[in-house]
């Protein structure tokens, strides 16, 4: 038996199932994951190795338990979704810990928090006095979100009734010196428009540039390949390797 | 098409890996005439039954040929122990056969074809 050939060709059927499954579930953000969300991935994680590796056993059972898993995942997503009751009972709902300011005591107790763990929470905010906090709630996934007094909140122009002109998301035009037609499309620009603008910067072919993004109040940013910068600033500590 | 594709692409993708997986069942068959192991097994207790000791060790390394073609079809759906445990076997019936011991052969080779049978089980 050639063993490591064995692996690799688990491992590809390891990873590829695992990459088409995940696209399925859908959880692509982590940081949305609540804490059997967490577990679940972890254990699905554990699975598709033993799969890869372990040689004492065939893949199919592996692969079968792997199938299991995420099916039972995906199901119980669904039921969440159109079952709120269930939803409730699955995933829990987050928690009012500091209501107007004062700390729900009864609350933490139910969660089993120590107010200590609630501070370093909210130190990881960036909440580092109480007086400021007028609501904190701790979510399923275990982050705590924060909204402070009124008074303690960074000023926006509307408080100052400063006029501003909405900003917009800045389209991607120019990606690792490739052009992306379709957005330019979508912008009504052209390829002439965009060398046009590129030569008013000193640039004279697109592959000199790494990216180009547009915002809708017009403003291009353009990243050359080459920087030109005479002295990049080193921020390490101490000497290293390099 | 590209909405075709996209879902296609992933469900065969799948596919294909089942069928990687499950296919000792069919690859452990024989192919053409010189991997045929359950006919080996077969000619090899008989010649061990008969105490034909010379053809039992032609017919054994035939069937080290055979198991040899076998394993590499067979090795990316079976377990590594049913494998090791039928090279194992052959071993120790080459050393039955060197020691004209009837008993331990006819052991080995029935042991032999339990482990394939439950080759992809």
């Amino acid at each position: 038996m050639n063993e490591g050939l064995v692996v690799v060709v688990r491992a590809f059927i390891g990873f590829y199932s695992l990459l088409i499954f995940a696209r399925i579930i859908g959880k692509s953000q982590i940081s949305q994951l609540s804490f059997f969300d967490y577990v679940l991935g972890i254990t699905i994680g554990s699975i598709a190795a033993t799969l890869t590796t372990d040689l004492s056993s065939s893949a199919w059972p592996h692969w079968v338990g792997l199938f299991t898993w995420v099916a039972l995942g995906y199901l119980m997503e669904m039921v969440s979704t159109k079952w709120r009751y269930a939803a409730k009972y699955l995933e829990g709902e987050p928690t009012i810990v500091i209501m107007n300011g004062k700390i729900m005591e009864k609350a933490l107790k139910k969660m089993q928090y120590r107010v200590s763990q609630i501070l370093e929470l909210l130190r990881n905010k960036g909440v580092f006095d109480l007086n400021q906090v007028d609501f904190a709630i701790l979510e399923p996934n275990g982050q705590i979100s924060v909204l402070l007094k009124p008074e303690h909140l960074p000023l926006t122009p509307m408080d100052m009734k400063i006029k501003v002109s909405p900003s917009g998301i800045s389209t991607e035009l120019v990606y690792d010196g490739i052009i992306i037609d379709e957005n330019l499309r979508q912008l009504n620009k052209d390829r002439n428009w965009l060398f046009k603008e590129l030569k008013k910067k000193g640039i004279k072919d697109v592959s000199e540039v790494f990216l180009v993004t547009l915002d809708p109040a017009g403003s291009l940013y353009v990243d050359r390949y080459e920087d030109h910068l005479k002295k990049i600033t080193d921020i390490g500590d101490y000497k290293g390797p390099y | 098409m590209r909405r075709f594709l996209v879902i296609s692409i992933p469900i065969v993708t799948l596919i294909l890996f089942v069928l990687v997986m499950i296919s000792s069942g069919v690859l452990k068959q024989p192919f053409g005439d010189d991997d045929n192991i359950p006919l080996s097994i077969e000619t090899l207790i008989q010649d061990v039954n008969n105490e034909n000791w010379e053809a039992a060790n032609k017919d054994t390394d035939q069937l080290d040929r055979a198991w040899e073609k076998v394993i590499k079809r067979v090795q990316y759906s079976s377990e590594r122990n049913e494998i090791d445990d039928f090279t194992i076997n052959i071993a120790r019936l080459r050393g039955a056969i060197q020691a004209q011991d009837k008993s331990s052969g006819l052991q080995e080779l029935s042991e032999a074809y339990l482990h394939w049978k439950y080759l992809g089980k």
